[in-house]
């Protein structure tokens, strides 16, 4: 094993040094796109240049990033424990989830810096995008819990807050912490976008929007490799705490009983209809609330009714709904057809990889930079590299949908037991065959759950695209209110983008849900 | 009234609502366990026998009939410290030590373990884990790890000691080790215990009842004295008396 390990981990360090020769070759020889990509050592020269710049930047995007992780988390774990006291309140709050899990950062941003000031709107999105993870880590690490250690405390007489202290929480820790680390970079995302939103005059998302108009690929690139190796730092500190933890808390021997769970079905018509209602009312509550509670002037923060009026009831209410429907007429196509050929790509390339293994071990750490590669950064390195038009937001939505498709995809080939695999090749099945009964069916479930995870990136791709580059579609119209501060504009989008990534999201989970059930699985998480 | 320390199950019905037919895990059910004795309850899985031991430990309510433990009732029983409890693969919490693992009943029940250092380090010494106060429960064998249980379950001083197949994931060598180990824990600290297993030779070697049960309804259909001398020694296990009686019980047993 150990041998194994270190041979695996020097074919990757060599690959590695390959691909930045490989680069350096390429960028030295300006052999793409006219010099969009420059070698390493240029980019490294350049950031010598700038080194007086990076730090105060640095600085302030880690700031907000960490303040919106500590915030974020700490409400995320306390909702995780409340929705496991009470299911109920899970149930409530369900819409509120989804749609923070799927609302683009970028839409929101301008809305938080309408009505948020100073450091807030940054702390703000990047708490939001740790919310939900912690949140789902935090929940199934509670509920998955050594029922026997339960009862020991239990037949003390123990009461549920005592079984959640002594035997639940700690269990939860390895769960949290992975959560953790899939959360940290997001915060950086999330603190680099509201950047983008505007306010605040240092921090590496102003930078970067500063940086674009000189026409300087080694700088984009240098501010580019900043931020990755932020988010890529904060994720590496969390993996590292976590696998010191997670030796001390698996149980030592196997749980047999089965948690129960779905026992909240019981409950009569009405009182679900109640729940079910107070689900779909919960985010507009909390929009209603929030904009109370920061006491922004109607003109320039929209209720849920104001963003009705804007599109309904006003004299320009017929233009407003002209210019949205055209922007949506523009993003949604992309971004569908963006989404289903990165799906399939990674769908293609992640059943042939079980056929060659070392494909899979060269190609693995190339794929997990770039998913911690924050997509505003990539954007206009992809901008320079292919121009301003369709095929940049293209690129964009396939790649943000194929890596962590590709990822979670090998990961679900790879859980399928090496004696479920054994047993066609006994029976003499050639690869393929084998391939169209386990391979392809193991990874049905994990093909859905990827389309769940990657429909808000997509959007939010696409519409970074359109922020950035090619001036159209949901992006565009965004970025133009912001300028003609067409208040009801801005609202309009965001609520409409957030409205239209849950339907995206349901409607995958309602196929999903009928497909796996004819196949008789169990949906992933 | 003094209160004996024995546990008591009478008339006690438990009926279980399951995918739209009812399961009668007990019907009638009655126990007596006399303080300071050994009782082993044995039967068929799904007769109700870790059931009974759940109610008798709180754990589970019942439908109807009276059950007393040391006295009072289960719920009364356990928050005092009175039932010791250890159930089966250990269940012993992966990231304390075996001091702090031993201790959880007393954080449970509210009080400070600090109080207890010289109770703690006697029962290490009683069930033999001196030298592995500080290991995880995922350093130590499966063995050890049903001893710390078994100290755990005795750190109240409890009168009445509840057992749910302890043994159940040991090997049949260590199994007999442990057997022999608990016939003497149990002699010491002279509480009374009730140990639900699948191995008939297991209650026939510890117990001084034999308690038979049936499943559908779950019931009790024999009890069974066993009339060997104590303290017994593993040699019993070789006694041709000793396998009169195992085979008599299995005859019960599978006479369904």
């Amino acid at each position: 094993m150990r041998f194994s390990n270190i041979l695996s981990s020097s074919v990757a360090l060599r690959n590695f040094f390959i691909l930045i020769a490989l680069w350096e070759v390429v960028g030295r020889m300006d052999w793409v796109a006219r010099g969009a990509l420059p070698g390493l050592s240029e980019i490294l020269v350049r950031f010598w240049i700038d080194r007086g710049d990076y730090p105060g930047h640095i600085w302030a995007t880690a700031q907000s990033a960490g303040l919106g992780f500590l915030i974020g988390n700490v409400l995320a774990v306390a909702a995780g424990i409340a929705f496991v006291l009470s299911p109920t309140l899970m149930r409530l709050a369900r819409g509120v989830n989804i749609a923070i899990f799927a609302l683009p950062p970028i839409a929101i941003a301008p809305i938080l810096v309408l009505t948020l000031s100073g450091m807030a709107p940054r702390v703000t999105l990047a708490a939001l995008g740790v919310y939900f993870v912690t949140m789902s880590a935090t929940v199934i690490g509670l509920s998955q819990y050594d029922t026997r250690s339960a009862d020991v405390v239990r037949a003390y007489g123990g009461s549920n807050w005592k079984v959640l202290k002594l035997v639940r929480l700690r269990g939860a820790v390895p769960d949290i912490l992975s959560g953790l680390r899939i959360a940290a970079p997001n915060a950086v995302l999330g603190a680099i976008l509201a950047e983008f939103g505007g306010g605040g005059r240092l921090g590496l998302g102003t930078y970067l929007l500063g940086s674009l108009g000189r026409g300087d690929p080694a700088r984009l690139w240098g501010i580019g490799l900043v931020a990755t190796a932020m988010a890529g730092l904060s994720y590496a500190v969390f993996a590292v705490i976590s696998s010191h933890v997670l030796g001390s808390t698996r149980s030592v021997t196997l749980n047999t009983a089965i948690t129960d769970t779905g026992s909240d079905d019981r409950r009569s018509g009405p009182v679900r209809l109640l729940i079910f209602v107070g689900t779909l009312l919960m985010p507009f509550v909390l929009w209603w609330a929030f904009i109370r509670a920061t006491g922004v002037p109607d003109l320039i923060a929209k209720t849920p009714y104001g963003v009705f009026e804007y599109l309904f009831l006003a004299d320009s209410s017929a233009i407003a709904r002209g210019k949205l429907l055209a922007a949506l007429g523009q993003t949604i196509p992309i971004a569908g057809v963006g989404m289903v050929a990165g799906l399939c790509f990674a769908f293609l390339l992640a059943i042939l990889s079980r056929m060659f293994p070392g494909f899979i071990r060269a190609f693995m750490p190339v794929a997990l930079v770039t998913q911690a590669m924050p997509l505003v950064a990539l954007t206009p390195l992809l901008v320079l590299i292919l121009g301003r038009g369709y095929s940049v937001t293209l690129w964009i939505t396939i790649s943000v949908t194929f890596f962590p498709a590709f990822v979670l995809l090998v990961q679900g080939i790879q859980r399928v037991p090496q004696s479920v695999l054994d047993l066609p090749r006994a029976y003499g099945a050639s690869a393929w065959k084998e391939m169209r009964m386990v391979s392809i069916p193991a990874a049905l479930p994990y093909l859905f759950a990827s389309t769940r995870l990657t429909v808000p990136r997509a959007l939010l791709g696409v519409m970074i695209a359109e922020w950035l580059a090619t001036g159209t579609g949901l992006g565009n119209l965004l970025n133009q209110s912001r300028g003609y501060l067409d208040f009801g504009m801005i609202w309009t989008v965001a609520a409409v983008s957030v409205l239209l990534s849950v339907a995206f999201y349901y409607l995958v989970l309602a196929v999903e849900r009928r497909t796996l059930k004819h196949f008789g699985m169990q949906n992933v998480e | 009234m003094t209160q004996p320390a024995g546990i008591s199950l009478r008339s006690v019905c438990k009926t279980y609502l399951g995918r739209g037919k009812t399961v009668e895990a007990l019907k009638d059910m009655n126990l007596e366990c006399p303080p300071g004795s050994f009782t082993a309850l044995i039967g068929p899985s799904g007769c109700g026998k870790s059931t009974a031991m759940r109610i008798a430990l709180g754990l589970e309510s019942h439908d109807s009939g009276e059950v007393r433990v040391a006295g009072k009732t289960s719920a009364h029983a356990t928050v005092r410290g009175i039932t010791g409890v250890a159930f089966q693969d250990a269940a012993l919490l992966p990231w304390r030590s075996v001091t702090k693992n031993i201790a959880l009943p007393l954080e449970v029940l509210d009080r400070n373990p600090l109080d207890y250092k010289n109770e703690i380090r006697d029962l290490i010494k009683l069930v033999g884990l001196e030298g592995y106060e500080n290991a995880l429960p995922g350093e130590l064998s499966g063995g050890m790890r049903q001893r710390v249980a078994i100290a755990r379950a005795l750190i109240t001083q409890p009168k009445v000691l509840l057992m749910d197949e302890p043994f159940g994931a040991l090997d049949q060598i260590r199994r007999r080790q442990m057997n022999v180990e608990l016939q003497r824990i149990w002699s010491e600290t002279k509480s009374t215990a009730l140990l639900v297993t699948h191995g008939i030779d297991e209650a026939v070697f510890l117990a001084d009842f034999v308690v038979i049960m049936h499943a559908n309804p779950g019931r009790v259909v024999e009890v069974v004295e066993v009339p060997f001398a104590r303290p017994r020694s593993p040699d019993l296990f070789a006694d041709p008396l000793f396998h009169e009686l195992t085979d008599r019980i299995a005859k019960v047993l599978h006479a369904i």
